[in-house]
C-alpha cells in the first residue's frame, strides 16, 4: 500500500465530486427531504388527533356534554353532523370513515340509570363506519375504551387491575429522534453502495481501469481510496442531516464516537457488496438496477423507517439477517438509548460482516483486463 | 539472451485464445532501442491483444514476451513504471482539468520532479492547461493521453490506435506530436490501422492479420518487395470513363469522391488509358500517378483492405 498514491486518488475523486454540483446536491439533499418530509408528518405522534364525526339525535345538554368529553379526551375532534342527514349517505358523500351516532333518548335512559338506578336502563351508540379506511379500527378501538371507561365509573365499583406506565428509558423520547438514527444509516448504506458501483462502472466502462492497471497503483489503494472517499462523503452528508433535524425539530441525540464508527462499519459493509457487484454487472444501467435489488428491500426490511416488531414474524426473522438491522439498532442504541452494550454487540455483529464481504470484495475487484 | 541494448521487446511464439477463437497465432518479432515500431493491420487481427499482452495487461496463452529483458508474466512491478501507454479509446476523469490530470498521474509514478510544463508544451496543450476533460476536444484528449502515458518518463511508450476516431486535422495534429517523440529518441509501439500513420512515422512496420504476421520491415522496403506496379488515380470523370477503362481490361475502383483509382504496370498504360478517355469524349480533372503504398500492400498480401475505397487492378494477385 502506498499512501501516496491513495491520496493521489482520494484526492481526485472527491475533487470530481465536489466539481459535479449537481450530484453533490442530491447526495446531500436526498437523506435531508426525508426527514423534513417524515420528520413533519410524524411530528405531533405524541399528540395524535383523531377527526371525529357525531350525530347527536337526542339534542339534549347531557348528550352534548357526553361527546365534548370525549373531546376533552384529547384523541379527538369534533364534528357535528345534522341529525336530519341519513348518517350512512353522510359516510359516503363526505368521504369520511366514521360517524358516532348518540340515539334520541339518551338524557333519559341516563337519568333513570343515575337518579334512579334502574339497572334495564341502557343506550346503545351506533357506529357508521367505512372498513375499507386503516385508521378505523384505531378510533373505534379508543372510542370502545373511553366508554368502557364510563360504564366503569357509572357502575361505583373501583376497578380491580389498574395499569401504571414506567419507560425503560431515562427520558422520552420522539418518533423524529427514532427515525434519524435509521435515515443515517440508510443513506450512507446507499451512498456506499451507488457510489462504488456507478463509479467503478463507469471507470471501467470509459477504459480509466484499464489505463490505471497499466501504473504502479495497486488494488489496495484503488479500494482503500474508494473507502476513504465514501467515509468522507457519508460524514459531510450525516453532518447537514444533524444540522437540519437539530435546527428544524429541535431533536435530542446523543452523538459520540459511535456514530462515526457505525458510519465507518457501514460504508466497510457497503462498498465490499458494491465491489463485488461490480464484478458481475458489466454496465452502468444493470449496476443500479443490481444495486437497487439489494438497497430497496433492505432499506424497508431493516428498520430503517419504522421498528421491525410492525412486521410479521417471519419479515422480522429475515430483517435480523440484514446487515442494515444491525447498523440501524446500533446507531439508535448510541444515540437514542445510551445503551454501550447494545452498541457494540451490534457493532460486533456489522463489523465481521464487513470483515468477510470487505475480503470478498478485494478478492472479486478485478483490475487487469480479460486474464 | 536479451541484449536489451538492442531489443527491447522481444517476442516469440506468442499465442492468445479466447476460447475457441484463436485472437494472436504464434507471431515473433523483435523491436530496437529507439525505434518507432507501427503494428498495422485490420479491425479485429489481434494488434491490441498482442499490445496488451506486452503491456503486462493480458497474459498469453503460450510463448514468451520479454519487456526490457523482463518477463513479462512474471514481472509486471518492475516493468510498469518503466514504460508509458496510451491504451485504445483512452479516456480521464471529465471533471479534472489537463494539469490536474498530469498532477495525478505523476503522483501514482510517485515522481515527485515530473516537469509536467514541459509534457503540456510537449503535446501541444499550453493554452488548455485549466480546462477540464470533459470539454477538450476528441484530438486533444488524444493528446492529453500521449502526455499521460510519457508522465513517467519511460523506457518504452505504447500507444494503441492513437487517432482512430479522429477527422483528419486532428490526426495530423496527434501525428505532430508523435514525430516529437521520435525526435526525442523514443522507443515506440505504435498499432494502427492507418497506413499514411505507419508510413509517415515508424521505422518499422509489421503487418498483422488474422492474428498472423504476415510482412514486416521498414515501409519502404515493403513497398518495393511486395508491388511492382503504379496507381493511377482519374479525379472528377465522366461515368463512362470508368467503363473505358474496365473493357481494356484493368480493374478500376470508383469512389465517394468521384475518384477511379486503377493499377498499371507502365507509365505507357497511362498514356493509353488517357488517349482512350479523349477518344471517346470523357472528361476528368486531375490526374495522380504514383508508387503504390502500405494498403496496397496489405492488399495483396491479404486480399482484404484496411479501409474502403482501396485498389483494384489488372494483374492483381
Amino acid at each position: 500500500m502506498n499512501l501516496r498514491v491513495v491520496g493521489a486518488n482520494l484526492f481526485v475523486k472527491l475533487l470530481s465530486v465536489y466539481r459535479e454540483k449537481t450530484a453533490m446536491f442530491f447526495t446531500i439533499a436526498f437523506p435531508i427531504i426525508l426527514i423534513l418530509v417524515f420528520g413533519t408528518i410524524f411530528m405531533s405522534q405524541d399528540n395524535v388527533g383523531f377527526h371525529l364525526c357525531v350525530q347527536d339525535l337526542d339534542q339534549t345538554k347531557s348528550s352534548v356534554e357526553s361527546v365534548k368529553a370525549l373531546e376533552l379526551n384529547g384523541k379527538f375532534k369534533i364534528t357535528w353532523v345534522d341529525p336530519a342527514v341519513n348518517a350512512t349517505q353522510y359516510v359516503r358523500d363526505n368521504k369520511v370513515n366514521l360517524v358516532l351516532i348518540i340515539p334520541k333518548g339518551y338524557e333519559m335512559s341516563l337519568l333513570q340509570r343515575t337518579e334512579f338506578n334502574d339497572p334495564d336502563a341502557s343506550v346503545t351508540i351506533t357506529y357508521i363506519y367505512d372498513p375499507s379506511s386503516s385508521s378505523v379500527s384505531t378510533k373505534m378501538d379508543i372510542l370502545n375504551g373511553v366508554l368502557a371507561g364510563i360504564n366503569q365509573e357509572m357502575s361505583g365499583i373501583p376497578p380491580f387491575i389498574r395499569s401504571a406506565e414506567k419507560s425503560i428509558l431515562t427520558r422520552k423520547y420522539r418518533f423524529i429522534e427514532y427515525f434519524i438514527p435509521g435515515i443515517i444509516a440508510m443513506s450512507v448504506m446507499t451512498l456506499s453502495l451507488f457510489g462504488t458501483v456507478n463509479l467503478n462502472t463507469e471507470l471501467r466502462q470509459k477504459g480509466i481501469i484499464r489505463k490505471l492497471s497499466t501504473t504502479p497503483i495497486t488494488r489496495t489503494d484503488w479500494i482503500l481510496s474508494d473507502i476513504l472517499y465514501q467515509f468522507i462523503i457519508a460524514v459531510v452528508s450525516t453532518t447537514a442531516m444533524l444540522l437540519v433535524s437539530y435546527a428544524v425539530f429541535n431533536v435530542n441525540l446523543h452523538l459520540d464516537a459511535w456514530l462515526l464508527a457505525f458510519i465507518l462499519l457501514d460504508v466497510f459493509a457497503f462498498v465490499g457488496i458494491g465491489m463485488i457487484l461490480t464484478r458481475f454487472v458489466k454496465e452502468a444501467q444493470s449496476a443500479a438496477a443490481a444495486a437497487n435489488a439489494i438497497s430497496f428491500p433492505m432499506m424497508f426490511l431493516s428498520g430503517s423507517f419504522f421498528p421491525i416488531e410492525l412486521m410479521p414474524g417471519f419479515l422480522q426473522k429475515i430483517a435480523k439477517m440484514l446487515p442494515l438491522y444491525y447498523v440501524n439498532e446500533g446507531l439508535r442504541a448510541a444515540m437514542v438509548f445510551e445503551d454501550n452494550m447494545a452498541a457494540l454487540r451490534c457493532s460486533a455483529v456489522i463489523g465481521v460482516f464487513a470483515a468477510v464481504v470487505f475480503i470478498l470484495g478485494i478478492i472479486a475487484t478485478k483490475w487487469e483486463e480479460g486474464r | 539472451m536479451t541484449n536489451e541494448a538492442e531489443h527491447v521487446i522481444e517476442v516469440e511464439h506468442l499465442t492468445k485464445r479466447y476460447g475457441e477463437l484463436l485472437a494472436v497465432n504464434g507471431i515473433s518479432f523483435t523491436v530496437r532501442k529507439g525505434e518507432v515500431f507501427a503494428f498495422l493491420g485490420p479491425n479485429g487481427a489481434g494488434k491490441t491483444t498482442t499490445v496488451e499482452i506486452i503491456e503486462t495487461i493480458r497474459t498469453p496463452t503460450s510463448g514468451n514476451v520479454r519487456l526490457l529483458g523482463m518477463d513479462v508474466t512474471k514481472m509486471k512491478r518492475d516493468i510498469v513504471p518503466r514504460i508509458g501507454v496510451l491504451p485504445q479509446g483512452f479516456s480521464s476523469f471529465d471533471r479534472i482539468t489537463v494539469r490536474e490530470t498530469l498532477q495525478y498521474y505523476s503522483r501514482l509514478f510517485c515522481r515527485g520532479k515530473t516537469d509536467i510544463d514541459g509534457l503540456i508544451d510537449l503535446v501541444n496543450l499550453k493554452d488548455k492547461t485549466r480546462e477540464q476533460y470533459k470539454n477538450l476536444s476528441g484530438g486533444l484528449k488524444q493528446h492529453l493521453g500521449i502526455a499521460i502515458a510519457l508522465v513517467n518518463d519511460p523506457e518504452v511508450v505504447f500507444l494503441d490506435e492513437p487517432t482512430t476516431g479522429l477527422d483528419p486535422r486532428a490526426r495530423r495534429e496527434v501525428w505532430e506530436v508523435l514525430q516529437g517523440l521520435k525526435n526525442k529518441g523514443k522507443t515506440v509501439f505504435l498499432t494502427t490501422h492507418y497506413m499514411e500513420e505507419a508510413e509517415l512515422l515508424a521505422d518499422m512496420v509489421a503487418i498483422i492479420s488474422k492474428g498472423k504476421i504476415i510482412a514486416m520491415g521498414p515501409p519502404a522496403e515493403l513497398v518495393e518487395k511486395n508491388t511492382n506496379y503504379l496507381v493511377l488515380t482519374l479525379q472528377s470523370v465522366d461515368e463512362k470513363a470508368f467503363e473505358i477503362i474496365r473493357k481494356m481490361g484493368y480493374e478500376p475502383v470508383l469512389n465517394d469522391h468521384k475518384e477511379i483509382k486503377t493499377r498499371v504496370e507502365h507509365t505507357d498504360d497511362v498514356q493509353k488509358i488517357l488517349s482512350a478517355i479523349k477518344d471517346a469524349g470523357a472528361l476528368y480533372l486531375g490526374l495522380d500517378v504514383r508508387k503504390p503504398n502500405l494498403e496496397e500492400v496489405f492488399l495483396k498480401l491479404t486480399g482484404e483492405a484496411l479501409h474502403d475505397g482501396h485498389v483494384g487492378g489488372k494483374g492483381a494477385e
